[in-house]
């Protein structure tokens, strides 16, 4: 079973080994998003996954990956948000294409969502249905980094402040197209850069430091026995 | 499957040149691009992971030294790097990051075969960082006969004869229908033309005899052109090879469709438009006058495909502006009797600068062969007031300011004239000099121009006074272009749409200020900012090349301005940004540079005094 650690302050032992003093800078991410059926990931389905890796606060536009998931659930209210209609949904592969592919990254890249806690919960869900093994996962939130910023300046985040195209206004990204699972992808992983390169210009500092913010969370993986110290 | 996210594609196509490239290519393309966030910490390291790529500015603030030319402040939708691609160089790239942003880096093995594979891409790159931009924005410039597709200009009865008729026939044939060329045809095909040039050398001169068949004497093989091409092709092609008669035919099926002459090109170029001046000229009463003027938005807008198509449209209307006012001048008296005594009738800025548009008011004056008696005074007055009125009517605003012969301050002697301009020369007040600028420009267009060559004669050397000219620079540096320092176009405050520029106020008018000074100070008098130009070229102060820029740039807003109007049917000069393509955009800051640049050359040279 996977497990959420709940405790903030994340031990410094149980980020792994090859990313635990690696500068943030060296570290590959994989900014990942996806589109689902429904808000409530007991019920939600995946329609859409797209991802992009990012390193240096570099993103190749060759890494972009974007693929329509054939599902058979109700697209609900879907179809207005993203687009996606089901003649797509028919032309859309199997979920399980596009999650063997995702899990080659899991123990290369820290993933890194805007809003965790529901994809990885979908993903935690999707994962287990196929009976497919993962690694541990680093994950890194930009919905709570933002967060963590507003407090750090204004005490209580308004309304929407954490909204992705929000997020972007507030470090002058340029405006891009709201969700669709690729480009809502991009935009993350050039919100976290724009973050990071804020809590630290200097682009060292490892993972740990960002414990105390509630964006660096460590799920637990099913391949192995958890190992406390390796 | 890769994929590439919208927002960069999106971000591309509003990027020149990129803007020219299939999605396909686009997407071809984006595939080597990464993008970077710049920050002044790594910003060093990024360009030094990336050597010689082409680096385009997706957001952020920018301090950029790329070459040996100045460093420059850039930002969004500014290239840098152009100069190492293109030159094989490895100048290394300084950065400072003022604001962090967004950078596309593409290769240059990516850049090289685009600009191989895209002349138009390879074109864009190379000039780049020249003034070549808006030479070519005006490159395509013509006035709009010449975009006119032949099709639409040759009559519709093709008078041809075949190859076994008789020279005699032939050459009556020629005369029957008075035409000074004849379509020789085989089957249906075209095989020759016989011209009066071909009668002359090969027949008359030679004694060929009259009964032997035209083709032993007609032009074969001649040049020829399909219908779907323009004016400007024939034009072309009758230069090039200096023939004066060049058949038509149909692009497909090669039958014959009718000849251009070099005539027909004569009476073409003063087509259309010179009709309704024509008609304008003939109107017998006000309301012919009116209801003929009106046309002429709509025969601009009709007629105005290309944004070349403009750089006559001010010139059309400002002459038609002139008929007007003649006409009217002569309704009034045909109604009023004579004039107590000779005057001119004065037209000041745009109309006398021939740079009219649709939105432009009238301002003009009357100058007076002598101070007028009260009765005098009255019919002038009435006279000026039935002048402005009618201009009214055809659709030439009054001015706001007040600033036509119906006011009585402008209606002068040429004596009284003459010593108010002594009066401002003398003291140039920043007012004055705003008040006298559109004073500056002034042209005769009716009644007796003696009047009016006396007062230029004697204002002349006035107007080239140091002290006055350096009045004047100050004012023209005064009004900036709207630019920001980092190359971002400044919008109109409280204006919808929200990302407007007046093109008029920010900058056709400080071309304009500028090259009057120029002007004044060469002692020139044509009132038009290009007829300035033109003669400013030799012996000014303004170097050549600066002047052609000028020019250039002044055709190129003009244009911009024009289109603006009449795609949106209104008569202001707040013209929306994202109205523009994106190479529009890019010339437009180029512009605005150029005009910058030229306030600061003013500056220097006349505003020390």
């Amino acid at each position: 079973m996977w497990q959420t650690l709940k405790n903030w302050f994340l031990p410094k032992f149980t980020i792994p080994a090859h990313f635990r003093h690696l500068p943030w800078q060296q570290i590959p991410f994989l900014a990942i998003d996806l589109e689902l059926t429904s808000l409530d990931a007991k019920e939600s389905n995946i329609l859409s996954i797209g991802w992009v890796e990012g390193k240096q606060s570099s993103i190749a536009l060759a890494s972009c990956y974007y693929q329509v998931i054939a599902t058979k659930a109700s697209l609900n209210q879907s179809p207005v948000i993203h687009g996606l209609l089901d003649e797509h949904i028919a032309q859309g592969e199997p979920v399980k294409v596009a999650l063997e592919k995702l899990r080659h990254y899991a123990e290369s890249h820290v993933w890194v969502f805007h809003n965790t806690n529901l994809d990885m919960s979908v993903l935690n869900k999707v994962f287990l249905k196929l009976g497919m093994p993962l690694e541990d996962i680093v994950t890194l939130d930009t919905l709570q980094l933002a967060l963590y910023q507003i407090r750090k300046s204004e005490s209580v985040p308004a309304p929407n402040a954490a909204t992705l195209t929000s997020c972007r206004q507030r470090h002058n990204l340029p405006l891009a197209p709201a969700h669709n699972a690729l480009d809502d992808a991009v935009a993350t992983m050039e919100l976290l850069f724009a973050q990071l390169s804020q809590l630290d210009s200097k682009g060292r500092e490892p993972l740990s430091a960002l414990t105390g913010t509630g964006a660096l969370k460590v799920f637990k993986g099913t391949v192995r026995p958890q190992r406390i110290n390796p | 499957m890769t994929s590439i996210p919208q927002q960069s594609l999106d971000f591309l196509k509003a990027s020149a040149p990129f803007d020219q490239l299939s999605t396909e290519r686009l997407m071809a393309l984006a595939r080597h691009i990464t993008v970077a966030y710049l920050t002044s910490e790594n910003a060093a390291q990024i360009l030094a992971d990336r050597d010689n790529n082409l680096f385009l500015i997706s957001s952020g603030q920018f301090t950029v030294k790329d070459s040996n030319e100045v460093e420059q402040n850039l930002s969004e939708g500014d290239f840098f790097g152009v100069g190492n691609l293109l030159n094989k160089l490895n100048h290394a790239i300084d950065i400072k990051v003022d604001s962090a942003g967004l950078l596309y880096c593409l290769p240059a093995a990516q850049f090289d075969s685009l600009c191989n594979e895209n002349p138009a891409v390879a074109k864009f790159f190379e000039t780049y960082h020249s003034d070549q931009l808006y030479n070519d924005a005006v490159a395509d410039s013509k006035s709009m006969w010449l975009y006119k597709p032949i099709s639409e200009v040759i009559s519709d009865t093709v008078i041809s004869s075949d190859t076994d008729t008789s020279i005699l026939r032939a050459t009556q044939q020629m005369s029957e229908a008075s035409i000074s060329s004849l379509l020789i045809t085989e089957g249906d095909k075209l095989v020759g033309i016989l011209t009066d040039r071909d009668i002359r050398n090969r027949v008359v001169s030679k004694e060929v005899s009259v009964h032997l068949p035209v083709s032993e004497v007609m032009t074969k093989e001649p040049f020829k052109i399909t219908e779907n091409r323009t004016l400007f092709d024939a034009l072309c092609m009758m230069t090039e090879h200096n023939i004066h008669h060049l058949p038509v035919i149909d692009r497909i099926t090669h039958t014959p469709l009718g000849m251009l002459t070099s005539s027909d090109m004569i009476r073409h170029q003063r087509g259309n438009i010179l009709f309704l001046i024509d008609e304008l000229a003939k109107a017998k009463n006000l309301y012919e006058l009116t209801r003929l003027s009106w046309q002429l938005p709509h025969y601009f807008a009709k007629h105005a495909k290309r944004l070349g198509d403009f750089d006559v449209a001010g010139k059309v209307l400002s002459q038609a502006t002139d008929i007007m006012t003649r006409k009217l001048l002569t309704f009034f008296q045909q109604q009023n009797g004579n004039p107590p005594f000779d005057f001119c009738w004065l037209v000041y800025g745009s109309q006398a600068r021939e740079d009219q548009n649709m939105g432009s008011d009238q301002d003009n004056g009357l100058l007076l062969e002598r101070r007028p008696n009260q009765q005098e005074d009255e019919y002038f007055a009435q006279m000026s007031q039935y002048v402005c009125e009618g201009l009214g009517k055809c659709g030439i605003k009054l001015c706001d300011g007040n600033i036509m012969a119906s006011n009585p301050e402008l209606r002068l002697s040429v004596e009284d004239a003459i010593n108010e301009s002594e009066k401002w020369v003398k003291e140039p007040t920043l007012d004055a000099i705003l008040h006298f600028n559109i004073f500056l420009d002034v042209r005769a267009v009716a009644g007796n121009k003696d009047l009016f060559t006396a007062l230029q004669a004697a204002r002349k050397p006035l107007l080239k006074q140091p002290l006055f000219l350096s009045a004047l620079a100050r004012q023209a540096a005064d009004v900036a272009v709207p630019l920001s320092v980092f190359q971002k176009f400044v919008f109109q405050k409280g204006h919808q749409p929200e990302d407007c520029i007046d093109l008029k106020v920010n900058a056709i008018a400080i071309i304009n200020n500028l090259v009057r000074i120029y002007a004044l100070a060469k002692g020139l008098e044509m009132p038009s900012t290009i007829g300035r130009l033109d003669n400013l070229k030799e012996e000014s102060q303004l170097t050549e090349s600066d002047g052609n820029d000028l020019r250039d740039i002044w055709l190129f807003l003009n244009r911009l301005r024009w289109r603006h109007q009449l795609q949106n049917s209104v008569t202001n000069n707040y013209v929306s940004i994202s109205d523009l393509s994106s190479i529009q955009r890019h010339q437009l800051k180029a512009a605005f540079k150029t005009i910058k640049r030229s306030q600061q050359g003013v500056s220097m040279k006349f505003a020390g005094g």
